[in-house]
């Protein structure tokens, strides 16, 4: 019953995959987030960038998006479906749920469909289900990335404020900050928040303050996310250690950059999403069109650290909507 | 009143209770965490964070008193810092349309909040919870549709940095003056004016309180709208003074509002609290979350002292509450 239902869509595929191409060029279909998710509209600008080669040889790009996130699981699957029975070539898709996705992402397989992981999922992952790579980020590394960084800047204790305490990705940066000054020689420590701080900057702010002063050792503070970096940032002042203490943030935001460029923050770790459509779709095309084979496992986009050396070819990036 | 001193009589004020809960927990941080708490820099601490929340305890410690409760708050105050920021940072209008934008807001949205209440039966508690999500949701796609982000930077003119978000000898936000002041206007206007016995007769029971002649349905409004628009102030306060401002803040203020105006002695079923009541309980909330900070504890248990100490300070209250009611003088 399964195989006549696969065969019979996979003859369907054939024949939309012939009918929507002159040639035999890859069809690639991306899944994404929400329209008006920020993180995803960089994504957007990744794949459209990639769409310029595909289609120079003869293919096509097609940015399948999520209306909402309320019925996540469902949703999704049902994407992927929506791109097997489309017929592409192709699928670059995060592994978010992974119980949820992987029957489907295999059945893609199936169907004979090359699928690259993105975003979410990991090299053991594609490995498992048969997908030819994955691009994305890994928090611990970007953690240990950024305490590499304070190192090299002659930083000796560093601080990783975490307004989630027990969320496991924010948990794997802090966690890779502090192995990674560690390695380096010096020392590091998280800082968790309670609950009732989480969303109030000036507690955020007051709680950095009386860490800084209670502990006078500290050189170095990292923050979890952007927004928390504007709350440490008042915190450090407040403390009068604008000087003595250097801060560096997870993620992105305008405020920071700002800061970065005015020379009040030390760097950003960004995990560069744009690199993760844009390779995700030129190696996928490039794999199918011309079998090329990147040995490179998993490709990791990021961290990318961004300070004061590289802060104007970041802007820019920003006003172009691909940082 | 005899007018003449006397110690028991200061005791059985509603706000005694919450006074002595705020000793309490300020000894057991010097005790634990060194005087250094009880220095500039210590005090500051507690009273930044005191300042912010007590701006929208005390309307929402009123509602509770009327009966009534606003949750709403927790998308109000990053609606407000939203609203400035994308104002007066991304589309460079003057701070003050900003402002006044965000205010406007504010008052729009309690003035929602309030008519719904009043002209439906739905408890307050689920009608603001609609607009808790619908704030949220609005400020959300509104700043994604205008601006692609969801965390704009603003730069504010030096008059707006000294009104609303600036520190005071380095070390004290402004807007603990505007805390101060306001809460003085609160007691005022709640214990002095004819306004507040109407508020605490609605909580005792509405429907008499209308008999009587208060206009309920009018003051309940108006409450709305003050704890709405307080939280929204906060907002623009605090985006002024960070220079940014996020979607996703804010919630925290909910419980943390209504916990500040339980430990200063409100009863969760109204009728019953006083304005210095909150104002203490809101310090300590404030001493209780910030006071970890200076001791030597390991911060993984912040939240279970915090309970904790949160648990006592209203037990402690409760019980010079009870103390307080069945009192009855001696016969002379």
């Amino acid at each position: 019953m399964l195989k006549r239902i696969l065969a019979k869509s996979m003859a369907t595929t054939a024949m939309i995959a012939v009918s929507a191409s002159i040639g035999f060029a890859a069809d690639i279909a991306v899944v994404g987030g929400k329209n008006d998710d920020a993180f995803w509209n960089i994504i957007k600008k990744g794949i459209d960038d990639a769409r310029l080669v595909v289609e120079a040889n003869g293919g096509s790009v097609n940015y399948l998006r999520l209306q909402t996130y309320d019925n996540f699981a469902p949703d999704v699957v049902q994407l992927i479906q929506t791109a097997i029975s489309q017929g592409v070539d192709g699928l670059v898709i995060p592994n978010w749920v992974p119980e949820a996705e992987d029957p489907a992402i295999k059945l893609a397989i199936e169907a004979g469909i090359t699928v690259i992981l993105m975003n979410a999922g990991g090299a053991d992952k594609a490995t498992e289900l048969g997908a030819i790579n994955y691009v994305g980020s890994d928090e611990y590394a970007a953690g240990v990335a950024g305490g590499e960084y304070f190192a090299k800047n002659g930083q000796t204790k560093i601080l990783c404020v975490n307004t989630v305490p027990g969320a496991a990705n924010l948990e794997a940066r802090c966690k890779g900050v502090i192995d990674g000054i560690t390695t380096a020689g010096g020392k590091g420590e998280q800082l968790p928040l309670p609950a009732t701080s989480f969303g109030d900057p000036t507690a955020v702010a007051e709680a950095i303050k009386a860490t800084l002063l209670k502990d006078g050792t500290i050189d170095g503070l990292i923050t979890i996310s952007a927004g928390d970096a504007d709350s440490a940032a008042i915190g450090v002042m407040q403390a009068s250690k604008i000087e003595s203490v250097k801060l560096g943030s997870f993620d992105l935001n305008g405020a920071g950059l700002e800061r970065i460029k005015g020379g009040t923050q030390l760097f950003a770790i960004d995990q560069q999403p744009y690199l993760q459509s844009l390779l995700a779709v030129t190696l996928l095309a490039s794999a199918i069109d011309f079998g090329t084979d990147l040995p490179t496992r998993p490709v990791l986009t990021g961290p990318g650290i961004v300070d004061a050396s590289n802060i104007d070819a970041v802007l820019a990036g920003v006003s172009a909507g691909a940082r | 009143m005899s007018g003449q001193f006397s110690f028991g009589s200061l005791l059985r004020r509603p706000e005694a209770g919450a006074f002595i809960g705020l000793v309490a927990v300020l000894a057991f941080f010097v005790v634990f965490g060194g005087l250094s708490f009880l220095k500039t820099a210590g005090v500051a601490s507690w009273l930044n964070v005191a300042a912010n929340l007590g701006i929208v305890a005390i309307p929402i410690g009123l509602l509770m008193i009327s009966g009534e409760l606003d949750i709403s708050i927790g998308a109000m105050v990053p609606a407000g810092s939203m609203t400035v920021a994308i104002l007066s940072g991304y589309f460079g209008l003057p701070i003050a349309v900003g402002i006044l934008a965000a205010l406007g807001f504010g008052v729009l949205v309690g003035l929602l909040n309030g008519f719904i209440v009043v002209r439906t039966a739905v408890p307050s508690l689920i009608v603001t919870l609609g607009s808790l999500f619908a704030v949220q949701g609005l400020v959300l796609g509104l700043s994604v549709m205008l601006t692609n982000t969801t965390s704009i930077p603003l730069t504010s003119p030096a008059w707006a940095k000294a009104m609303f978000g600036t520190f005071i000898a380095n070390q004290f936000q402004v807007i603990i003056l505007w805390w101060l002041a306001l809460t003085a206007v609160y007691v005022f206007v709640i214990h002095f004016k004819p306004v507040g016995n109407w508020i605490f007769a609605m909580g005792g029971d509405k429907v008499s309180a209308r008999n009587a002649g208060i206009p309920t349905e009018r003051l309940t409004i108006i409450l709305f709208v003050l704890s709405a628009t307080s939280a929204s102030f906060v907002g623009v306060c605090q985006a002024i003074l960070f220079n940014s401002a996020q979607v996703s803040s804010g919630m925290s203020f909910i419980f943390n509002a209504i916990i500040s105006v339980v430990v200063g002695g409100v009863l969760l079923t109204g009728g019953f609290g006083s304005i210095i009541g909150i104002f203490f309980g809101t310090i300590t909330f404030a001493i209780v979350n910030q006071g970890i900070y200076f001791t030597d504890f390991d911060r993984n248990w912040s939240s279970l002292i915090i309970g904790v100490m949160l648990l006592l300070a209203v037990l402690m209250n409760n019980t010079f509450r009870k103390m307080a009611l069945s009192y009855s003088p001696k016969k002379k």
